[in-house]
């Protein structure tokens, strides 16, 4: 079949209809599919971020459960911890305690002064505070002495001692005057 | 051959005209395309729509847990800093030196005719060591070697638990006056020795100073 002659209008007219061709192609793509293309991509993106979190999330309530039931004998150890220092201002709690505590030792007349206080080095431990005390025994025998210092490591354990400096009394040689430099660590409050 | 006149070519090359137009043509072309792009709009919206449930029941499921997961994360969170707290302050306790076990080492190696006057002690900042000045004064007919005796003894007790246990004599004189040990006068020497040992193993808290300590200090 052979092409019919075009006359000039109809070549014209064919060009221009090529033209608005092409222009709606545009419109088409770029405003109508475009926007639909991109809204449903935006939507597989949104679904598969949800979907990751969804997923992810799983895991993570595992791994909270998991640790729950790991953590369940460290919780009740951690506030054994806490709970062996009381609340309020150390300064107020810690020099009368160790005096209660030498006094049911048989050791009296023992006096516990602050020294000062330093922020742990490590990291982890953000939440808790050196104090340094200074913990003077006037009076005591070295039995009594060993004595208290094993029950007071035992039931202390926040309190380190760093320096322990026991000298005969003149007046009474079979006494012994001591100093004690001790650290506890005591969460802030 | 026959000859044959056809009335109707005008007519019918008109038609075939027509139909041949261009212009019919073309509108007709671009009717079918715009049918097809329609469909293929038509297609892309119904699967939008579909991503667009999809994504709103995923949003639902998401919502439910979402609470749930944020309350877990905190958790985890929070159990997963008081594991680290507590590991660092079970390291902070169990690397404590305690003295109560060193006093008792000394306290077994005090013979009747020595006795202490002094002990300075101290633990090293980074815990592993601990120096310590013993100051006495011993009696015996050769009271140095009671000293030496009480050194010795000292160094085997602590090599016990410690390590690099070194005891060494800082000081050692003899005394002028004596004392009376059984009836007999007994010279004495003075001494000072420098203990210094590494942490070896942990003693756990526990052990109260033996009586026998106690015989010995009062001694």
């Amino acid at each position: 079949m052979s092409l019919p002659s075009l006359n000039q209008d109809q070549i014209k007219k064919m060009i221009l209809s090529g033209f608005g061709f092409v222009f709606l192609l545009y419109i088409y793509f770029t405003f109508f599919l475009g926007p639909l293309n991109k809204s449903r991509q935006a939507a597989q993106a949104a679904i598969a971020d949800v979907q990751h979190k969804i997923d992810t999330s799983k895991g993570e309530m595992a791994k909270t459960a998991n640790l729950e039931r790991q953590a369940k004998d460290m919780t009740a150890h951690f506030t054994a911890l806490k709970a062996l220092n009381p609340e309020g201002a150390p300064i107020a709690w810690f020099p009368p305690r160790i005096k209660g505590f030498f006094a049911d030792q048989q050791i009296d007349k023992v006096m516990a002064r602050l020294e000062g206080t330093t922020s742990f080095k490590e990291a982890e431990l953000p939440g808790w505070t050196k104090y340094d005390w200074l913990i003077d025994l006037p009076r005591t025998d070295y039995a009594s002495l060993g004595q208290a210092i094993a029950a007071l490591e035992n039931r202390e354990p926040l309190l380190c001692i760093r320096k322990l400096n026991i000298h005969l009394t003149a007046q009474e040689p079979q006494f012994q005057q001591v100093t004690i430099a001790a650290t506890t660590a005591i969460e802030k409050r | 051959m026959a000859l044959h006149l056809n009335l109707l070519h005008e007519q019918i090359f008109e038609q075939r005209q027509r139909q041949r137009d261009p212009l019919k043509i073309g509108i007709m072309l671009l009717a079918g395309c715009g049918a097809l792009l329609f469909l293929y709009y038509g297609w892309n919206a119904y699967r939008t729509i579909q991503t667009k449930v999809r994504q709103s029941a995923v949003e639902r499921d998401w919502a439910k847990i979402e609470l749930a997961v944020t309350a877990a994360q905190k958790r985890a969170a929070e159990l997963t800093g008081m594991i680290n707290t507590l590991r660092v302050l079970d390291t902070y306790i169990d690397n404590r030196f305690l003295w109560a076990p060193f006093l008792e080492k000394i306290s077994l190696c005090v013979a009747p005719n020595a006795q202490l006057t002094a002990i300075e002690g101290a633990v090293q900042e980074d815990n592993k060591g601990v120096t310590a000045n013993i100051e006495g004064v011993a009696a015996a007919r050769e009271p140095r070697s009671a000293a030496e005796d009480f050194r010795q003894m000292l160094l085997e007790q602590l090599g016990q638990n410690y390590r690099d246990v070194k005891v060494e004599f800082k000081a050692l004189e003899d005394v002028e006056s004596t004392t009376k040990i059984d009836g007999m006068a007994m010279p004495m020497a003075h001494y000072i020795i420098a203990v210094t040992f590494t942490l070896n193993s942990v003693p756990k808290p526990g052990p109260l100073p033996l009586r026998s300590k106690q015989k010995n200090e009062s001694s």
